[in-house]
């Protein structure tokens, strides 16, 4: 019965505290929506590069005069260096259509490059685990025999990694000053509630009332309004992310190169979770530290 | 029932509030502490109820030393004693009843047990039909008659009042001074630091007289002045 009393009179007093709910809940939504932001936008960059890494690789073409087993045994050497994730033959055929298909109102260009005089080359599409390795890959299979040429965009690629990466270290760092000014802020708020109740907690202590006791119905009222701001954050977040996905969908930029954003509902676990263990966390510890000094009666 | 031994109390101010104090007051006894502002009074009560640290000597309640008594368990010891203050203390977004029933919830009593003993209470400091008022719509008295049903409900041993009268009319301060005197009747033993000099006169009780730190008098029935 005891933790039933606790239980509503932490929920009396989110109501009963209006002033001081409405602070706490807008300081925490304001935090927990550029947390949300800088989240969203740094997931989006690990699974684009992710998605990146795993697509992106080089196309090794072959020599024409190359046999059948000569281009087993290149296949063979290939798959068995280090970061190599997929080996795909792409045939002399293949080639052919791939490259009608580009053309499609020029078609009279490819007259006559049908089958003995096709000039198109047959190639190897590899793709990386690992972009890191890349030019090292690169130099690797320019030494082998029967490869005529190499190209990729790995070079581009590269530097557009170190920018990610360099935005990603930057996300993390204003992550962790965010972390910081919102437990200082909401710490300050429930201070500021316990100062207004200081006469209730030293009235429960002179009734007899443990330390844990007094804590309990701040922690609850913490956690309610915790919950209360990740709810709220997490419906303001997905509406604009599913306005701006659609946005960027529309303008069409990332399918040129071949990679799609992540939809809400894949990182709206994440978020609820980081969210709910924020609220709880910043409600618990905010309202520990700050009442520290009036239960000591 | 509280017996202090050879008690000093030395703020870190450096003002010795209390001096050497020695007594004892035993079960079922009624108790002045009388003394002017500033004599020691609110520490002596502030020592007995672990407020304040003994800076030499033993204070002996219950017959437990609590002299060092751990932090954590100072709420079990303050729930053998049932407070009143000169402002009342209660809790003003609360009613007569919540106020009541708060103390009973702290100690974890069952919903039967506190809707059967705070109608109780409350019938005996005569507000039965106030139990559904805000402490803002009390007079002094009531209010503090409200201060004491919540001191009582635990059914304490004792009770510890600090200038319970401080706040109140004459009249009104009679009637609480019965009540006490009836619940001290009733086998609790009370204390109560006071300078209300009429009151301490009439009751014909046992005045313990403070000053300067020192326990200048204890008298079985004595009055507010010694010779009296």
């Amino acid at each position: 019965m005891g933790s039933n009393y606790l239980i509503r009179e932490g929920f009396k007093n989110v109501f009963k505290n209006k002033k001081a709910t409405i602070i706490s809940l807008i300081t925490m939504i304001c935090t927990m929506f550029l947390f949300g932001t800088f989240f969203t936008i740094g997931e989006n960059v690990n699974s684009i590069l992710e998605q990146v890494q795993k697509k992106q690789g080089m196309e090794v073409f072959i020599e024409n005069d190359a046999t059948d087993e000569q281009m087993s045994s290149l296949e063979e050497q290939i798959k068995a260096l280090e970061g190599i994730n997929t080996v795909t033959f792409k045939s002399k055929q293949e080639a052919l259509d791939s490259m009608k298909e580009n053309l499609k109102d020029n078609q009279e260009l490819l007259e006559g490059y049908e089958g003995e005089n096709n000039i198109f080359p047959a190639s190897f599409i590899v793709t990386l685990t690992d972009l890191g390795l890349a030019i090292d890959i690169e130099a690797k299979i320019g030494a082998m025999t029967n490869v005529k040429k190499i190209t990729s965009n790995n070079e581009t690629i590269l530097a557009l990694m170190n920018i990610a990466n360099i935005f990603r270290m930057a996300i993390g760092v204003i992550f962790g000053f965010l972390l910081i000014i919102s437990i200082t802020i909401i710490a300050n708020t429930i201070r500021l509630t316990v100062f207004a109740r200081r006469k209730e907690i030293s009235i429960m202590k002179y009734v007899g009332a443990t330390n844990r006791f007094i804590r309990w119905p701040f922690i609850i009222e913490g956690i309610i309004i915790g919950i209360l701001a990740a709810a709220l954050t997490i419906f303001m977040i997905g509406a604009i992310y599913n306005g701006v996905i659609q946005w960027i969908e529309q303008a069409n930029v990332l399918q040129s190169i071949g990679v799609t954003l992540l939809q809400f509902s894949e990182i709206v676990k994440m978020i609820a979770i980081v969210y709910l263990a924020l609220g709880i966390g910043v409600g618990v510890m905010g309202s520990s530290i700050s009442m520290k000094k009036y239960l000591e009666v | 029932m509280i017996e202090f031994r050879n008690v000093s109390k030395l703020y870190e101010t450096g003002t010795e509030a209390v001096h050497d104090a020695t007594f004892t007051i035993d079960k079922g006894e009624f108790a002045f502490l009388v003394g002017t502002s500033g004599s020691g009074k609110s520490t002596l009560i502030k020592l007995i109820l672990k407020e304040e640290e003994v800076s030499q000597g033993n204070i002996i309640i219950n017959g437990k030393d609590i002299t060092f008594l751990k932090p954590r368990r100072v709420p079990y010891l303050r729930r053998s004693m049932g407070v009143v203050f000169q402002d009342f203390r209660l809790l003003p977004d609360k009613t007569v009843y919540e106020n009541v029933a708060f103390a009973m919830y702290i100690v974890k009593a069952t919903p039967k047990h506190i809707r059967r003993q705070v109608p109780m209470v409350l019938s005996l400091v005569g507000l039965s039909n106030k139990a559904k008022m805000y402490p803002n719509e009390l007079s002094g008295g009531e209010q503090q008659r409200v201060a004491l049903a919540r001191a009582l409900v635990n059914n304490p041993s004792m009770i510890i009042a600090d200038e319970p009268t401080g706040n109140l009319d004459p009249e009104t301060a009679w009637d609480i001074m019965n009540l006490l005197n009836e619940i001290n009747a009733r086998g609790t033993t009370v204390v109560m630091a006071t300078h209300a000099k009429d009151i301490v006169d009439k009751m014909k009780k046992r005045v313990i007289e403070i000053n300067a730190g020192k326990i200048v008098r204890d008298d079985r029935k004595g009055g507010y002045d010694s010779g009296k």
